[in-house]
């Protein structure tokens, strides 16, 4: 017997399925195929079986279920926590770069209306400049400059809301490197589950993507470290043991996004063990 | 198919990504069509209008909407949710595409909706490409056309893609399919190949 979205066929006969459009979604999510016997359904027997009255009435009912279903699947994969946890992140990065590209151009700008100013020597941060330049700049760029402020100010709102949820989507993971650079991690494998799926290795050179194609393909030195390089463990720890203590950082992390993704809640017990292990491996013991 | 002069078009509502419209037809641009682009580098396979069409790697939508414009049915299966959310309006506009939210490399998932095809149009990026082609082949029909677009980067990025493209033919003959033909789509699009063969005719005992 063969089961197909209209019905079941075997033996001669043939059972229609009945049900509205969501009872058939469910139908057609959980029929099970085997492959080595199938044979694919034909529309003409689902005119004999009578589910449908010609060729037109068979797509139009098979469109309609089909759309009802991939709309269902498309609900279900975003309803996940880290659905959004992802836009957010990914708004954060570009946010930076932005605020960065009109930091620079503004500066440009002020520096021709100001022959005499020059950044050097006076270690202004980047925030000082553009208030600066929105306070002693008439017009467009005094404006240009405020807003580059507003998006500032949304920024780290906005990090602010990234940390949170992400404490929340991925507890294990935040505790041992922090929420942001949890949510980092988690943007760069596509999601909570990819992440949880990665070996410690691929972890441990997530974002290093360019070093790792040079390595690959003209041998040059492997990365020791990508986005885990912004846990203070990796980029205080002196240049000789960095790599040792980021193989230890993502062999951890590697265990806390598994944690995240089957069970959802921090684990105490395996954090304490796991800080410990970390700060082991920076001050050299541990190989 | 249908050539204003030297320019590909297909006939239908148009409007579905901005594209030209070119004497009443949609203009079907081989810069971003992979399929389109075959039609201007090689023969392709001629599409009509009673064919039935399963299209591995649908994306958003938009070469399906010129192959549903030629063909009689296109079953569109697509792995994200995100481009997925483009192919449903697609869909909604268009009688003849059912979209599939699926994983090619799993046809037993979709099986159960997926009648017998004249033709697999695959286009994935996945690097085990000629398997996933091979393993959605229990759909096509006998002598049914197979095109794969070999995204040979995806394969293997390390390799040569001249090294990829014959290990794929290699394993499509293997397979008992017929090469008709095989091209590489430069200028329109870099490293990538298109596979078109024919599916064998059962082998009849006795005979």
């Amino acid at each position: 017997m063969q089961s197909y979205w209209f019905g079941d066929v075997g033996e001669g006969r043939c059972s229609p399925f009945t049900g509205d459009v969501n009872a058939m979604v469910r139908h057609i999510l959980t029929i099970s195929t085997k492959m080595d016997t199938f044979t694919p359904p034909d529309w003409q027997q689902a005119v004999s079986c009578g589910f449908c009255n010609d060729r037109a009435d068979y797509l139009a009912r098979l469109q309609a279920v089909c759309i009802a279903a991939a709309e269902h699947s498309v609900r279900e994969h975003y309803s996940g926590k880290d659905a959004e946890l992802l836009q957010m992140v990914r708004t954060l990065d570009e946010m930076d770069t932005v605020i960065n590209l009109l930091s620079e151009r503004a500066a440009d700008w002020y520096m021709v209306r100001h022959p005499a100013f020059s950044r050097k020597y006076r270690r202004t941060p980047a925030n000082i400049l553009v208030r600066t330049i929105r306070e002693k700049s008439r017009g467009a760029l005094g404006r240009v400059a405020g807003e580059i402020e507003q998006l500032g100010e949304t920024r780290t709102a906005l990090a602010r809301e990234v940390s949170a949820r992400a404490n929340d989507v991925m507890p294990n993971t935040s505790a041992l490197i922090g929420g942001l650079v949890a949510a980092r991690l988690m943007e760069n494998a596509g999601g909570l589950l990819p992440l949880s799926r990665l070996p410690a290795s691929a972890i441990q050179v997530l974002g290093a993507r360019t070093a790792l194609f040079a390595h690959l393909k003209t041998h040059t030195p492997s990365p020791k470290h990508g986005i885990i390089f912004q846990h203070r463990r990796v980029h205080n720890a002196p240049r000789e043991i960095r790599g040792r203590v980021a193989r230890v950082l993502a062999g951890k992390l590697a265990i806390a996004a598994r944690l995240d993704y089957f069970r959802g809640i921090a684990a105490p017990e395996f954090l304490t063990e796991a800080q410990e292990r970390i700060d082991a491996a920076g001050k050299g013991d541990g190989a | 198919m249908i050539w204003i002069g030297d320019v590909l078009v297909s006939r239908g509502e148009g409007g579905v990504y901005n594209e030209r419209m070119l004497g009443g037809a949609r203009i079907w641009e081989p810069y971003r069509s992979k399929l389109a682009a075959l039609y201007h580098v090689g023969k392709g396979v001629e599409l009509e209008s009673t064919m039935r069409v399963l299209y591995l790697g649908a994306a958003n939508g938009t070469t399906v909407s010129h192959v549903a414009d030629y063909s009689e049915a296109v079953y569109a299966v697509e792995f994200a949710p995100r481009p997925m959310q483009d192919l449903i309006e697609v869909a909604r506009r268009r009688k003849n595409v059912i979209p599939i939210m699926a994983d090619a490399t799993r046809p037993e998932t979709y099986a159960p909706l997926v009648e017998p095809v004249d033709l697999v149009y695959q286009d994935v990026a996945q690097p085990d490409q000629a398997a996933i082609a091979l393993r959605n082949c229990v759909f096509l029909k006998p002598c049914g056309y197979l095109i794969l677009m070999l995204k040979t980067r995806s394969v293997d990025v390390r390799k040569d893609p001249g090294l990829v493209f014959d290990e794929t033919i290699a394993a499509l003959k293997e397979a008992g399919f017929i090469v008709q033909e095989t091209v590489w789509l430069a200028p329109y699009h870099q490293d990538h190949a298109a596979i078109v063969c024919t599916k064998p005719k059962p082998v009849k005992y006795g005979e």
